[in-house]
Formats: structure tokens, sequence, C-alpha cells
């Protein structure tokens, strides 16, 4: 097992573990663009009030590689950079309301809650939950 | 400009007015109109070569991606009218810019780069035409005239912030990192008062940082890395330390730079570089023969490290390839019992990376079996009275079922592996990890049409997920099972397009490859090649699409990773994807040439009846499309369809060597360093009797490996090829190959041969001394086939896929029943081999599986 930063050599892997695992594909290019850093508030977000915040768009373990922890590794690699290079306030993701096991981890493991509930959110009709982790700021005070 | 526009070009203020209507028309992509202004002006001025030209550029941007039926004249249309355009107006700098644009996206980089050359003449300072320009040239790796056009930029921009770090980029794509610093500290003080956003600052900081390395220069690196994490700019996490750490290593700062890696496995304990960065500042260099005193270091080390971050692998994991005899047992046993504990399915994997070394292959064995036994016996593997996990022993047979199946056994136990797996299936009836098991042993034994019925059973009890179902698909193409892999693909592809489409568009390289090998298999070479030439397609468009990049990355600011974009490209096919697609096609290529008639399609009866069923149901499907289309009042305007969707044209090329020789040359400068690159190149060249060409590829191979077998028989025929066929040789390529082939080819023809013979051990020997033989006396095939008798040894690692082209070569070459004696042989050393059975066996082996899976209780198939 190694855990580290993907690099442009990884891309065409991802891609396929993408198609190996997923049932919502995608080309080269998109995981490209997705690879590049970001700026924060987002052009599409316009509001200067916008604070910071990271989204997991998909994570995925391909079936072999199970039962070793690793999409919790990564999730915490993903919180540990959102703080360290964006300074993010929270991270946001969708998962599906059937998939039992994400929701265990991401609620019970990593500490995520339930915020939404969004309809038909995925393209085969079935219901997103949307999920939120608040990261602690240092030295600020709870309100 | 400061003159006055020649005559030809001037317009009356109306028709001017429209003129700048239809620019602003073309950026705002209000395409209809611009063509109507277009036409207006036309109309008064048909010979006004910037109106035909903005036409022409806002008639191309308007057809559709990807192109309909109807669009093609349109293209065809914009085409001629821009190059009318430039025939109308010769000096305008918008008749060449759109005609580079519109060569720009044909992908002629050579037509685009002429005319955005020309255009400039016409008009240097016009801005988005230098930029243009920049992204071109830069494309085509001109990083000279780039960096000099994005000089010109900046004095005609010099106040855009992003300029000046474009400029930084456009030296050190050049290779000028001195003058990339130099940039980066002129500019430095004016970047504190920008307004770039704080991850923008930081993502420039750590770029810059990165040239400080790649120049050398670490200690002003790391004084600029302290007063970025001082100011602020960068945070001291994550890729800073990286950094750091990478600087320190190379001034030599060994205590800092541990005290620095020690943090970076603080913040990620399963980062193996980490943990080699530290060794290696430890004083150890990983990369040579390790002393025992370096080991107890390495391994007293990790051993620290394994208690710090005992929910970590990788120390331990690591422990395994450092360490050696009682001390690998030690760890390699405890390693494997925690695995298993945890029923971890990857254990099998993870471990087998000792395997190069057979003695820890061997010692692996052991523990396994070991662990098996107690297990079997007590139900726990210590004395007291704790209980091991009851999957424990189950995931102890899956492991030593791969382990005694493992390729590199000399005799590998299908058998018993089977056995191991039955009994774990016993315990566990639905767990799809051990039919895939099953299905590999099977796969391994040679038995693939078993493997994929077994693998179709994992995929049976989860038929949502998607990995099992592509694994199946997968097993049923290398069983021949080509149209049944489709129709599981399908499950998870797009519901409006054939699953092959849908794959193809979506880049899916696993799949372009093995159903070209299926179709390859078959005999279908047509759609074989079809597949191929898709997956070398895939990478022309990983190419093409850096295109984009050269403008959005410098607007995003995303330095760092535009710069390992540019040198990603570089390398790009260098990529196994495209080494192993690209060497397959042009072994087809070899085949084309050798025999053209393979080009004819041969096809039964049933095969012509099924095909003029399929192009009757197509027509029938288009004339009910345009029914409805007329009826509903749609206009029906389909995608451009393939012109040769069976693959047929690319197959019966005129010019197959020049083909292959098209996907051979990214290999010569890419793949250099793998022998398949030049055994694949002498083929080519041997064959258009380019013999010095030839003579290079073997020069070239010999360097990388000099008792490669395949190169020994390839030594042998070049030497027979242009001894027979160096009578029309001029004197100068006679004499280079007199010189040169005494170093390949030290002693007679003859005794050479015999010499590999003699010394062959390893399949791969063994076929290629045989080959040999042939190309010294094509008459001694008796011989040929008792060398090739070896491969069945029982003291030899079987291997089916050169037993099965020894067969090919002794069928070919000499007679009937030599070749059933050698076929007997080889079956009753791999008795399972799919290959080797008879037509009746085969029948009733496929009605067993048959039977296998019909009483199988999956789960239903998918729900949707």
């Amino acid at each position: 097992m190694d855990i580290r930063q993907a690099t442009i050599d990884d891309l065409i892997g991802m891609q396929n573990a993408n198609l190996l695992n997923l049932p919502e594909n995608y080309t080269f290019k998109y995981f490209h663009v997705h690879s590049l850093p970001a700026d924060y508030p987002r052009e599409d977000e316009p509001s200067p009030n916008t604070e910071p915040s990271g989204h997991v768009t998909s994570i995925s373990v391909l079936r072999p590689y199970r039962r070793l922890g690793l999409a919790n590794k990564l999730m915490k690699q993903s919180q540990e950079a959102m703080v360290a290079h964006y300074n993010a306030s929270h991270i946001t993701l969708h998962v599906r309301k059937s998939n039992r096991a994400a929701i265990s981890l991401y609620r019970d493991t990593l500490g995520f809650e339930v915020h939404a509930m969004e309809k038909a959110y995925y393209a085969d009709g079935e219901d997103a939950y949307g999920m939120r982790y608040l990261f602690k700021k240092p030295g600020v005070v709870d309100q | 400009m400061a003159h006055a526009a020649p005559k030809h070009r001037q317009l009356p203020d109306k028709e001017s007015k429209l003129f700048r209507e239809l620019l602003t028309q073309y950026e705002l992509k209000q395409y209809k109109k611009g063509i109507k202004a277009a036409d207006t002006i036309l109309k008064k001025f048909p010979n006004h070569g910037e109106t035909l030209a903005l036409k022409a550029l806002t008639l191309h941007s308007s057809l559709p991606e990807p192109l309909t039926v109807s669009a093609v004249p349109k293209k065809e249309e914009a085409e001629a009218m821009a190059r009318l355009a430039i025939k109308k107006d010769i000096t305008s700098h918008i008749t060449w810019h759109v005609l580079g644009i519109l060569a720009k996206s044909r992908k002629d980089w050579d037509e685009a780069s002429r005319a955005f050359a020309m255009a400039r003449k016409q008009d240097p300072d016009n801005i988005p035409l230098i930029r243009d320009s920049i992204a071109l040239l830069t494309h085509t790796r001109q990083y000279d005239l780039a960096l000099a056009a994005r000089h010109h930029y900046l004095l005609l921009r010099p106040q855009i912030r992003a300029s000046w770090f474009a400029l930084i980029i456009a030296h050190q794509l050049n290779g000028d990192l001195e003058e990339a610093l130099a940039v980066c500290n002129d500019y430095q003080t004016t970047l504190k008062e920008e307004g770039a956003t704080a991850p923008e600052k930081a993502q420039i900081l750590l770029h810059i940082l990165r040239i400080y390395i790649e120049a050398g220069k670490d200690q002003e690196g790391l004084d600029k890395l302290r007063q970025g994490v001082k100011d602020g700019v960068i945070s001291h996490r994550g890729e800073c330390t990286v950094l750091k750490a990478q600087m320190l290593t190379n001034l030599g700062r060994q205590e800092d730079a541990l005290r620095t890696y020690q943090e970076l496995l603080e913040q990620n304990s399963d980062n193996l570089e980490y943990y080699k960065g530290y060794l290696r500042n430890k004083g150890i260099d990983l990369s040579s023969e390790l002393t025992d005193e370096s080991r107890s270091k390495i391994l007293d080390t990790l051993s620290t490290f394994s208690e710090s971050f005992p929910r970590s692998a990788a120390p331990r994991r690591l422990a395994l390839d450092f360490s050696a005899g009682d001390k690998f047992r030690e760890l390699a046993k405890a390693y494997i019992v925690r695995g298993l504990e945890r029923g971890v399915p990857s254990l099998f994997v993870d471990v087998k990376g000792v395997y190069t070394d057979s003695e820890k292959m061997k010692v692996v064995g052991e523990i396994v079996e070991e662990i098996v036994a107690k297990l079997e016996k007590d139900a726990s593997l210590t004395d007291d009275d704790s209980i091991s996990p009851p999957t424990m022993l189950l995931w102890a047979y899956y492991f030593l079922a791969l382990h005694i199946s493992y390729p590199l056994q000399t005799s590998p136990d299908y058998t018993r592996s089977i056995e191991l797996l039955d009994q774990a299936l016993e315990h566990t009836p639905t767990l799809p990890e051990l039919y895939m098991a099953k299905a590999m042993v099977l796969k391994r034994s040679g038995d693939l049409l078993h493997a994929a019925y077994e693998m179709e059973k994992a995929r049976l009890l989860d038929g949502q997920d998607r990995f099992l179902n592509g694994k199946a698909a997968k097993y049923w193409l290398r069983a021949g099972e080509i149209k049944k892999a489709e129709e599981l693909l399908a499950m998870f592809t797009k519901k409006d397009l054939p699953a092959t489409q849908d794959l193809t568009d979506l880049q899916c390289l696993w799949f372009l490859q093995e159903q070209g090998d299926a179709y390859r298999n078959q005999g279908n070479l047509a759609l074989a090649l079809k597949r191929y030439q898709a997956l070398v397609t895939v990478f022309q468009d990983y190419e093409d699409d850096q295109y984009d990049f050269h403008t959005y990355c410098m607007r995003r600011m995303t330095f760092g990773g535009y710069v390992s974009l540019m040198r990603y490209e570089d390398q790009l096919r260098s990529h196994p994807g495209y080494f192993k697609g690209a060497l397959a096609a042009i072994e087809l290529y070899t085949r084309v040439h050798d025999d053209p008639s393979i080009t004819e399609e041969k096809i039964t009866p049933e095969e012509e009846a099924e095909r003029k069923k399929q192009a009757k149901k197509a027509q029938k499907a288009e004339a009910k499309a345009k029914k409805a289309a007329a009826t509903s009042g749609e206009k029906s305007d389909p995608v451009v369809p393939d012109e040769d969707p069976t693959g047929i044209q690319l197959l019966k090329t005129d010019t197959p060597l020049e083909d292959g020789l098209k996907l051979w040359k990214p290999l010569e400068r890419l793949a250099a360093e793998r022998i398949e690159t030049w055994l694949a190149g002498y083929e080519l060249y041997i064959r258009k009797k380019q013999y010095l060409a030839a003579l290079r590829c073997l020069k070239n191979a010999q360097s990388i490996s000099p008792a490669h077998p395949a190169l020994q028989y390839q030594t042998l025929h070049f030497n027979k090829s242009t001894s027979s066929g160096s009578a029309g040789l001029p004197d100068t390529v006679k004499s280079v190959i007199t010189s040169e082939l005494p170093s390949l080819l030290p002693t007679p023809p003859a005794e050479f041969s015999q010499s590999l013979v003699d010394k062959a051990q390893s399949p791969e020997e063994i076929y290629y001394a045989a080959k040999g033989i042939l190309e010294v006396d094509e008459k001694s095939t008796e011989k040929v086939t008792e060398v090739l008798s070896k491969l069945a040894d029982k003291d030899l690692i079987p291997n089916i896929a050169f037993m099965a082209k020894a067969l090919e070569l002794v069928e070919t070459k000499g007679t009937k029943e030599a070749a059933d004696s050698l076929k007997e042989k080889y079956k009753a050393r791999c008795p399972s081999a799919w290959v080797f059975q008879s037509p009746s066996e085969k029948e009733n082996k496929l009605r067993l599986y048959q039977e296998g899976i019909a009483g199988f209780q999956g789960e239903p198939e998918e729900k949707k």
C-alpha cells in the first residue's frame, strides 16, 4: 500500500479504475481538468463571503483492494490537504441513499453528518444524501 | 497599423459598421446573425477578403460537434471560402489568421504554423493573434519561438500579471532555468501587492520552489520557502514539507532532512517515498546491494516506525523487502497472519512482490502450509485458548491456492488449488472472491473457457458490481465469446449506444486491447486491427487534449500542473497501453505484408446469412427513423457514420509496412529501453529490405539484452536474408554488414544455432532456438520438433503460449504426424489447456460447464 498525492502519470490509471468500478464515466480531459488546483471562491460561486470549502466528487476502491481501510485513509489525507492548502471550513459530498457501507464510513468513522436530502440526484433516479464535515478551526471558539 | 488599409479592403460606412458587428457576433457566438451580416456585405462586395474569411470562420464555428451528415458540405464550404479569402486579400492578417484557425481545428499543425506566421507578418502587434501563436508554438514544441512571442506580448501588455508568470514558464520550458528564476526575482516585489488570491499565490510560489530544485539551487530555494511560510503565502504542511525534505536531502543536511521526513510520516504514515527518503538520509543507499549492517539498520528503523504507526502496513511490508533468512520468515509470518485474520483479499497480491526472490517464495509457501495445517487441526494458531476468526482458514486456503498455482512455480499444482478453493466454498458459498480465484487458477492452467464460466459465477453473485461484470466480460473475451462479453458490458454502458461504441468513446483501454486480441485469435484480423487502431487514436486524443491547456492553465495560473502536463505529453506513448496495442497492430501489418491473401474475408455461409439479415434490419430501422422524422417534422441529422466499421479498409492497406512504421516511430523515441521495440522494428525494416535500419535494430536490442532469445533468432534470420539477398546491395551497405555482423554472430551460423539449442533452458529460449534451426537449414524440421518437445519437460515451468506457438510452427513446417505427437506431449504436461483438446473433448467439457452454471444460484440480474 502506498498512499500519496496523485501525479499526472496516474491519470490514465484513475480513468481506468473509474471505468472498472463506477457507472458514471468521463473522458481523459475531465480527469485532467480536475487534477489542476482549484481557486476559491470558485468562479461559478461569485459570492465574496463564501468560505472556502471542499467537495468530494467521487471516491472508489477497486474490489480486490477492499478491507484495507483505503477509503478512510484517502479521505483523511484529502481533509488534511484541504485545510493545509485552502484553509477550508468544511467538506461536502453526495452519497447514494442505498449505499449503507459508504454512509457508515462517512458518518461513523469520519464524522460527517447528513445535512440535506436531494431527490433523484443520480441519473438513474436514486436519491442522494448531502453530507457535510465541519473543520474545527484552531483558536476559534465555537459559538 | 499606421498606414491606411489598401483600397480593396476599404468598405463604405454602412458595410464597415456591419463588418464590426460581424466581429462581435462571432465572439458572442451569434453565428446565424453573423453569417447574415457577412452575406449582406458580400452581396455588394463579393471580393472582400476579410468578410469572406470571417464568414468562413463563423460558418465553421457554427457546425455541430461531432460532425453530422448535413454539416459535411458546410465544412467543405467554409474551408474553400477561407482559401478564397486569402486569394482576395493576401496581405490581411485576418484572412491568414482564419486560415490558421481552421487548419488548427483540423490538427494540421504545419499549415496552422505557416498561416499564423504569415498573419503576424501582416500585423505583428495583434493581441489575439499572438495569444493563438503562443499556444500553437508551445503545442508544436517550438519553445524558443514561443518564448519570443511571449516576450513580445509582455511588451505590449506589461500590466497583465499573468503574463509575467507565463514568461517564467516559457523560460522553464525552453530549458533556461536561470532566466526563469531571474524573472521571478525581478517580479517578486510586485507579486506581494498584486491581487492574486491566496491559493494562487501559494501555487505560484510552490512552482517557483520546484524550479529552484530543478536548477540545483536548493539553498536559495530553502530560503525562499522559509520566507514564504513566514509571510503566510504557503502552509508549512503538505507539498511544502515535501519540497523542503527534497532540498535538505540534496543539500546533504541529514539531521534536518530526517526531522522533515519524520514530520511527513506523521502527516501520512502510508507513503513509501517518505520511508525511503528517511532511510536515504540515514546514509543507506537503497539502489545498491545491501550489506548485513545496512540491512539491520533498515529493519531497526522500520520496526520503530511500525510501533509508532501501528495502523500502517507500509513499514511492516517494506521490512519484507529488506529482510532475509530467518528474520524474513519471522516478519513474513507475522505479516501474513495479520492479513489472514483480517480477511484482506489482496494479501497474496501484496506479498507476491517478494517472489522475484525464489527463496522467499518458498518460505512464504511453507508459512501458509503451516498455518493451514494448524488451523485445520486446532482451529487456532496459538496454544492458549484464543480462537482464530472462523474465516481465517478460508482466507488461508485462498492464499495457498493462489500461491501454488502462481506462474513462477516450477510445477504449479492446479488440481490442489481448485480443491482448496472448493473447500473454502463449502464454508462460504457466496463469496465472489473464491470464484474469481478459481477462474484465475483455471486461466493459468490454460482452460480459458472453464475460467470464464467460474468468473461468470462470481458475477452472478453480485450483479450490481461493475468490477465483477468487467472481469467476467474479460474472461469471456479471452475464451473467444465476444458476443457474450458485449452483452454483459452493455449492462453498465449507455443504453442508446452499442457497448463497443460507448467504451471506445470513453477511451476504455483494457477493453479495446482485449477485444482486439479476441478478434485476432479468432482470425478476424480486420476487427482486431480496428480495435488496435482505436487504442492508438485514444492516445492521439490524449495528446490533442493538451491544446486547450496552453491558455487555460495560464489563465488559471496552475503552472505546476501545466509544466508536468507538457513533460507528460512528450513521453505519453511510452505508456504500456500504447506499447501493447501498437506492437499487436505492427504484428498484424507484418502478417498482411507476408500474405496479402489474409485480408480476403473468409466467411461461412451462416455468417453470410447473418450479415445479410443484419443489413436488412439496419435498412428497415433507417427507413423507420426517416419516416418518424418526416411525420414529427424534425429533421434527422445523424452523426457522420464510420466509413469502415469492420476495419476491412484498414486491413486491406497497400502499405502495411509504412502503416506499421507510423505506430513504431513513437516507440523508437519513447520506449527505446524496451527490447520489444527493437525486435518489432527489425521485423518491419527487414521486410522493407532496409538492411542497415534492420541491423541498427539488432544492435540496439543487443545493447539492452545481448542474450535475448528472439534476438538470437533474428540474428540468424538477418544473416540468411542478407547473404541470399545481397546480390543487389550497394557496396557501402555490404561493407557495413560485413564489419558489424560478427559482433552479433561471432561463430558460423550452424555452430551458433547449435550453441543456442545446447544452452536453451527457458520456454522462450527453446522456442527461438528451434526457430533458428530453420534459418540455417530449412529441411531439418525433425530436429526442430525434437527441440520443441523439450517444452513439455517435467522440470520446466509449463508455458502454454509458447507451446501453442511451437505447435503452429511444426504444423506449417513439419509433418502432420510430428505435429500430432507433439500435441500429445504438450497435452500430457498441460491436461487442462483448451488449445490441446480434441473437438469431442471440448464438446463434453462445454456441456459440463453449462450444466454447472445452469443450477447456480446467483443473485437476480440487475434490478433496474
